[in-house]
Order: structure tokens, then sequence, then C-alpha cells
């Protein structure tokens, strides 16, 4: 029997979820198919399939599901309605399995999460299994260990970020986004590479840890009930004393950043900017931002190590 | 003598200056782009070669910002290459120690700096739109049929400025033609301009920031009388305008080439040399960036604009 070849995009939820999946469909032996990093192609083709008025990093999912359509059985598009009780994702999460279903005629298999209606994470993986045809017992196990893996994975990288946080010297900037935007090659990734160009030591936001996220959060704004930038806010509250600076990305137009971006503005104590990016590619404006905020961030580590040393 | 030569290349106008060892201005030099920046910098070399002819001056450094500082810097061979908001923070600094605020407004953009200190601690740019930047006006100028070196003393003579759209050029042009229509006067619309490009600025690009004097204001626009006395009622206090305000930019460069002298020696004969930009795709990805490659007499001397390694070229 051939093996089924599941499609995952590599844009929005992959970034937060794409180990996880990964790991228990290798776990269950499907054959995986991701697509590639977000290139011209892919961009062209997500603004072809949705509407004017989504975000850059939508319109980029679909052009994600334009490149798989013809290479595996199934997408992985998940609904997410809700994580945590008495708190929200952006619609968009909720709407995507049915905008990609309506836009392209292509099999998809459910994974829905609704905390709300008491649809875990464990019940979405195994709904998912069994639409697949595996075993109860298989898929509970395959779950189990890729949690295992996934969160190992993760420590890996938050430890190597703390050590590199304790070591470093030189200028330290905490780039503050969903994950999808950090690590994305049309929204993220140019910041990132202009701030390497600079010599910047880049800190991470999603590479923190949720113990004490509540606390963390509350310092910042106790009425925010986005659950993904509750995350950037509590990242922000916890690395804003060990960086020099933070570049808060937002993919042009987000919903829930207009809201929570702004409360961020107001609270943060150190340098901060907020950079929108959407799908035009002049870089110049850019360019123009990161230099001029790196150039700030060294002259008060300049004035504050002379400071130190008089 | 040891020179400094600092070269601010705008969308609009291009400026350049050469200043001695202790920051003292020896030439300057402020023409229009026209839409040609290395046609731009060989006739401002001209010029400032005709300036410092009789003196022996040696160009030890060159810096070079604004839009095209890239290109320029390629061209020149340039040592220092800054972004514009750090290179009119230095500029105005080494004239002003004592600013706060720096308000700028230029062809086709704006921004705020604030300093404390001596440094630059935070700064904001017009993001989505150029309403109420210099093109703007210029355009506007040309509708109403006044030469846009007047708008300033004309827009002074107003007693009762109209009240103009200021959130979006488009909607400020169509209320500019409505006011026109009703039957203002020429000198109210114009004054009802400039302070709708005050009020613009300082609800965009002003946003949240707090403001403190001394306040010094520079660009292109600064030239305009009306807007500086807009902006000196709109914020209560008085608003500085150097008479070199719009060469901020070049001095700040120029200050900034003397801690990193150039390597390869200047001459003002460059300006002979056959200079050719020339924007390729490059298709080797699907990608397609768009590579920018900088010729001197056809030998390809700089290019950027690649994604990857993909798209170096060989020199």
């Amino acid at each position: 029997m051939n093996k089924i070849k599941i499609g995952i995009p590599k844009a929005l939820l992959f970034y937060h979820y794409g180990d996880l999946w990964t790991h228990f469909f290798e776990e269950l032996g499907c054959d995986i198919i991701i697509s590639p990093n977000t290139n011209q192609e892919i961009l062209d083709y997500g603004n072809k399939f949705s509407v004017d008025e989504a975000c850059l990093a939508m319109k980029i999912y679909m052009g994600h599901i334009h490149y798989l359509l013809d290479k595996c059985d199934y997408i992985l598009v998940p609904r997410i309605i809700c994580l945590k009780k008495n708190e929200k994702l952006c619609t968009n999460f909720s709407a995507l399995y049915d905008l990609v279903r309506n836009t392209f005629q292509k099999r998809i298999i459910h994974y829905n999460i609704d905390v709300g209606k008491k649809e875990d994470e464990a019940y979405a993986f195994t709904t998912m299994g069994l639409e697949l045809g595996f075993s109860y017992r298989k898929i509970i196990k395959a779950y189990k260990i890729a949690k295992e893996k996934e969160k190992i994975m993760f420590e890996r990288r938050l430890s190597r970020q703390k050590a590199m946080i304790a070591n470093s010297k030189g200028l330290k900037i905490l780039i503050a986004s969903h994950p999808y935007n950090l690590y994305d090659d049309f929204i993220g990734k140019p910041i990132i590479r202009l701030l390497e160009e600079n010599h910047a030591q880049i800190i991470y936001s999603d590479l923190y840890d949720e113990k004490y996220l509540e606390q963390d959060v509350s310092e910042i704004s106790k009425r925010n009930y986005w659950t993904y930038n509750k995350k950037i806010m509590a990242s922000i509250h916890h690395y804003q004393d060990n960086v020099d600076g933070i570049i808060l990305i937002t993919a042009f137009p987000c919903g829930p950043d207009s809201l929570s971006n702004e409360m961020i503005l107001r609270k943060v104590k150190i340098p901060i900017i907020n950079i929108v990016v959407d799908d035009s590619k002049a870089e110049a404006g850019l360019i123009t931002r990161i230099e001029s905020f790196i150039d700030i961030l060294e002259e008060r580590k300049g004035k504050h190590y002379e400071q130190e040393n008089h | 003598m040891k020179g400094y030569m600092g070269i601010d290349i705008g969308s609009i106008s291009t400026k350049g200056v050469i200043i001695d060892s202790s920051n003292q201005i020896i030439a300057k030099e402020y023409i229009w782009t026209k839409g040609n920046p290395i046609e731009a910098v060989k006739e401002l070399l001209k010029k400032l070669k005709t300036q410092v002819q009789d003196q022996d001056i040696e160009i030890v450094g060159i810096g070079t910002t604004g839009s095209a500082r890239k290109l320029i810097g390629a061209m020149l061979n340039a040592s220092v290459i800054k972004n514009e908001i750090t290179a009119h923070a230095i500029g105005t600094l080494s004239l002003h120690p004592d600013v706060r605020t720096i308000f700028e407004i230029g062809g086709q953009d704006s921004k705020i700096i604030l300093i404390e200190d001596g440094i630059v601690v935070d700064y904001a740019m017009n993001t989505l739109c150029a309403a109420g930047t210099g093109a703007f006006l210029s355009s506007q100028a040309e509708r109403l049929g006044v030469s846009v070196y007047d708008f300033g003393n004309i827009a002074l003579t107003s007693k009762n400025p109209a009240k103009i759209a200021a959130r979006c050029t488009v909607f400020a042009e169509s209320d500019l033609v409505h006011k026109l229509q009703i039957g203002y006067r020429k000198e109210d619309i114009i004054a009802g301009l400039c302070k709708s490009v005050v009020s613009n600025y300082l609800n965009n690009v002003g946003k949240g920031k707090k403001i403190r004097e001394p306040i010094i204001f520079q660009g292109g626009v600064s030239k305009n009388i009306g807007v500086q006395k807009a902006f000196e009622e709109e914020a209560g206090t008085s608003v500085m305008v150097d008479e070199n305000g719009h060469l901020m930019g070049a001095l700040g460069v120029a200050v900034l080439s003397k801690k990193k002298p150039i390597t390869k020696q200047f001459h003002f004969s460059i300006t002979d040399d056959h200079f050719e930009t020339k924007g390729i795709e490059c298709h080797k990805c699907p990608n397609h960036c768009e590579i920018i490659c900088v010729r001197k007499n056809n030998q390809l001397i700089d290019f950027w604009g690649n994604r990857c390694s993909n798209g170096s070229l060989s020199k």
C-alpha cells in the first residue's frame, strides 16, 4: 500500500506547531511534504487567491496551499477557535479551513481545536488520526511521542538563546512578533538579515518559557484576551531588561496586533520600534529605519559604557 | 589643508558640503536631482570644485546619505554611507549642540528626531503616506499658479486662513479645489495649506512624541516661512530654522567621515568618468530579485539587491 502523503504549508501555524505535526505524522508512518520557504512565486499566487483585505501572512499561506495542491493527498489546515478559556484567537484562524476549502478543491484533514467546547489538542489529533484510518492506540502513542520530541526541541532552542544572552557582549535586539512573521522569508527574514549585517545579536520572542506568562503579561496589560498576543507581550516584558532594544514586527493589516502593539509601545521602557511589513518590495525605508535604530542603540550603549568607566 | 566632503542625495535635491577639520563649511552647494542622481552629483562636484579652486584642499573623507546614498557611495568610494536620520542628527548637533527636537520635512518624506544629552533617543518617519511633504506643496503651488519659493511670504499675508483637510494628500487636494470654487482668496488657501502640512505632520509623524525645546526645523520645506510660522503657532514656542538647515544631512556625513578616512585617493576629475546603473532581474530562483549594478567606464564596481548568493555577480 502506498503511504499517505500529507502536505503541510510552511506558513502561519506551522511556525507554532510544525514540529509537533511532523513528528506525529512520522510516527504514524505518513509521508510529509512541507512547502518551501516563501518565495516570490508563492507570494504572487497567495495574492491571486486572497481577498485584498487579508493580512500579508494569510496571503502567503494561500500561496503555500497552492504550491502543495498537486503534490499530496491531504493538506493539513487547522481550524483553531479557542485555546484557553476566555481567550480568543484572530478570527482568521477559525476561518482558515473554510477559506481554503472554498478556494481550492482539495481534501483537507480535520484538525479542530475549541477548548470552549471541550475539544482540545489531544482531541484534534485523535480525530485527525481516525480520519486517516489509524487505530486509536497508535494515534495516542504517536501524539505522546510527538509531544515529547517537540518539548525537547523547544527546550534546546530556548537554552541556546539563554546562553547567548548570558555570554554575548554585542548589541542584543529582541524581535517580537508572531512566529509566522518572525521566520517567514518575506516578513521577518529581511529584517533579521539587516540586523545580522549590522552585527546585532537576535533574541526571538517565541523562545519564551510560558511558566510565568500570566504574571509577565499583567505587567503590560491585564485585559488582553488574544492568546498569541499575550505570549508576545509576556515575552517582551520578560526580556526587556536583558536586551538593548526591541523591534516589533507586524504584518499589514493585523487586527489583534493593532490593539496590543499600542499597549506594548506605551509600557516598554527601552527603545522600541514597530515595523509594519506589507508585500511591497521597497526596502529603502526599511533599511533606513533599521540602521538608524541600531545607531541609536549603539550610541546609548557607548554612553553607558563611558559612564561606567569614569 | 584637509577637507571632508558630505553629499546628501535626496529624491528632489542634492546637497553637498566640504568642511575643514574644525567642522567649518568651506564649500556648499544645493541643486535639483532631476531624477538622475549620478548626473546631479557630477554637477555638484563641479560646483564644489570651483568654490575650493584657489585653496589647496585634499579630500580625505567622503560620506553619503539620502535615498541614493548607496549608489553615490559606490560611485565616489565613500568611507561613510549613513542613513538620513543619523546624518541629520549629527549634522545638526555639530552646529546646535543643545537642540532637543528636530522637525524635518523633505521632498518625499518627513521625520522627527528626539535628542537627549546629545544623542538620538527616538525618531519617527512618515510611514504609509507622503501627505504634507515638499512634493505635495510643489504640486499644489503649480495648481495655484504660484512659485513654490513665494509660498511662504504669500501665506504670511493671509488674515483668514482656509481650513483644509490634512489627513490625506488626495483629500487635501479635492478640499483645496472646493475652497477655490467657493471663492477663497489665494493667500488664504496657501496659508491653509501651510497649516495643514503642520497639523498633518504633528498628527502623523509626531504622534505620541514628547516635543521638547529647543526645536529646529529643517529639510527643504523649512525654507517656507509660512510653514515655520504655523509650526510656532501650533507648538506655542519658537521654532528655529538654520540658514544651512537643508545641508544638515550632508554636514553630518562629512563630520562622520573625519573618523573614517577614505582608502582610495579622490580627484574631482571623477566627473569625466562614465557611470551607469542598471537593474537586472535574476532568474536563478523563484524570488526574481532586482539586482542593481553600478558600472564605471563599463566596469562593474558594485551591485546589490540579491536576496541570496545565487544572485551575486563577479566584479
